[in-house]
């Protein structure tokens, strides 16, 4: 038995710290009866719920609910190589204005974001693109840009009463075809993944949920179909403070 | 599961209800604070509802996989809060006692079909195991509290969970 295994017992309460969940995770990704014992005792503490269920609050149902609605869920990258939003396109501006300018127009809502124009075609309108027209348009919307290691931009509008952020990734550098750019949320625990664009694509916009208390919104390049936690640096990283 | 995955809202709204209060209940008693505990139960629905493609049933019930959803988020939450509180305990406030909740915790457990494993634990695996899970400590932090050493913490808890795991007859498959 190697010394990291007796961290099973630990890593199934969640009682360890970021770090050793990485290595933890990696030890998991090599030893399948390890991961077969974690799920187990994550299982066995599950079991003690009951004893300790009451009733939710009145209103969580309605607003867990409304939340789901306007929520789109994540796809498996891997078996699904387009990535979502295929209504979204680019156009360069002649202006460079780092805000969000609501274009207007005949059929779209246009958004444009730093020098990228976000443009959300009503005709073919989704419930993640209405959630970005929302987070885009919200009265305490943020905007942070920074360019990506290797060239690209990576634009965040971050909304705090909203709980949520619209991340653009625009002409990153080529991941390889058999790479992915992924983002995640960075806060005082383990960093959440918070999407994983489709192999090799170099650009996207992602709709971030759950970003109020966070830190950052950071991107990695990782192996495609993304990892559980970063497994590279960070090639761009914005603040959500 | 596989219809949430699937996006059907009614499913969900079923999902929503058969889960809730197992959620709910052992997030509040994580996080100690009901508005927040509120706050943290829908964020981690909803992140049910919008990852429930990563839901597989060879390693575990949906109720397991959400109930660990929920415990993440919530001790993600308590560890950035106390986080802040420890910058405030420096400056002269006092910190915000979790004991009266193990205590809470462990009667409640005492009443339940759960008892007769729980008291075939050693004590210090059982104080080990509800510290960690419902104080969201890490077996660091528990080791501090216990006065044991890390490696004697470590092996508590998965000798504890085993020994519960056993007693209770969770197995996959």
């Amino acid at each position: 038995m190697t010394d990291i295994h007796t961290l099973a017992g630990a890593y199934a309460l969640n009682a360890i710290d970021h770090l050793e969940r990485a290595r933890f995770d990696r030890h998991l990704a090599e030893c399948p009866s390890c991961a077969t014992e974690v799920a187990e005792l994550t299982e066995t503490m599950a079991a003690l719920s009951d004893a300790t269920a009451e009733v939710a609050p009145a209103g969580l149902r309605a607003a867990v609910l409304a939340r789901s609605a306007a929520t789109p869920q994540t796809q498996r990258a891997v078996t699904r190589q387009t990535f979502r939003l295929p209504a979204v396109r680019w156009q360069r501006l002649v202006a460079a204005a780092a805000a969000v300018i609501a274009l207007g127009g005949a059929g779209a809502v246009g958004y444009k974001i730093a020098n990228h124009s976000v443009v959300v075609d009503n005709t073919r309108v989704s419930a993640e693109n209405k959630q970005i027209a929302t987070v885009l348009a919200a009265p305490d919307a943020r905007l942070r840009s920074a360019t990506a290691t290797g060239g690209g931009q990576v634009t965040v509008v971050s909304s705090h009463s909203l709980n949520e952020a619209v991340a653009v990734l625009a002409r990153l550098r080529s991941p390889g075809a058999d790479h992915t750019y992924q983002l995640w949320v960075i806060g005082h625990g383990t960093p959440r993944s918070a999407g994983v664009l489709a192999a090799g694509s170099t650009g996207a916009t992602e709709l971030v949920s759950g970003v109020r208390g966070a830190q950052l919104i950071g991107v990695t390049r990782e192996p495609a179909g993304g990892s559980r936690t970063p497994t590279q640096p960070l090639v761009a990283q914005l603040s959500l403070t | 599961m596989y219809r949430v995955a699937a996006g059907d809202q009614d499913a969900f709204a079923i999902l929503y209800d058969a889960i809730a209060p197992r959620a709910y209940g052992l997030i509040r008693r994580i996080v100690r604070d009901p508005a927040l505990a509120e706050e943290v139960t829908q964020d981690a629905l909803v992140e049910v509802w919008r990852t429930a493609y990563r839901f597989d049933k060879e390693r575990g019930s949906a109720v397991g996989w959400i109930l660990a959803i929920a415990h993440h988020r919530a001790v993600d939450r308590v560890r950035a809060e106390e986080a802040a509180a420890d910058r405030e305990r420096r400056a002269g406030t006092a910190s915000v006692p979790f004991d009266e909740v193990i205590a809470e915790v462990t009667a409640r457990l005492e009443q339940h079909a759960v008892r007769r494993c729980l008291r075939a634990l050693t004590a210090i695996q059982r104080e080990a195991i509800l510290l960690a899970y419902y104080g969201g400590l890490t077996y660091r932090d528990v080791a501090e509290r216990l006065g044991a050493a890390l490696p004697t913490i470590k092996t508590r808890m998965r000798d504890g969970l085993i020994r519960l795991r056993d007693c209770l007859g969770v197995t996959l498959g």
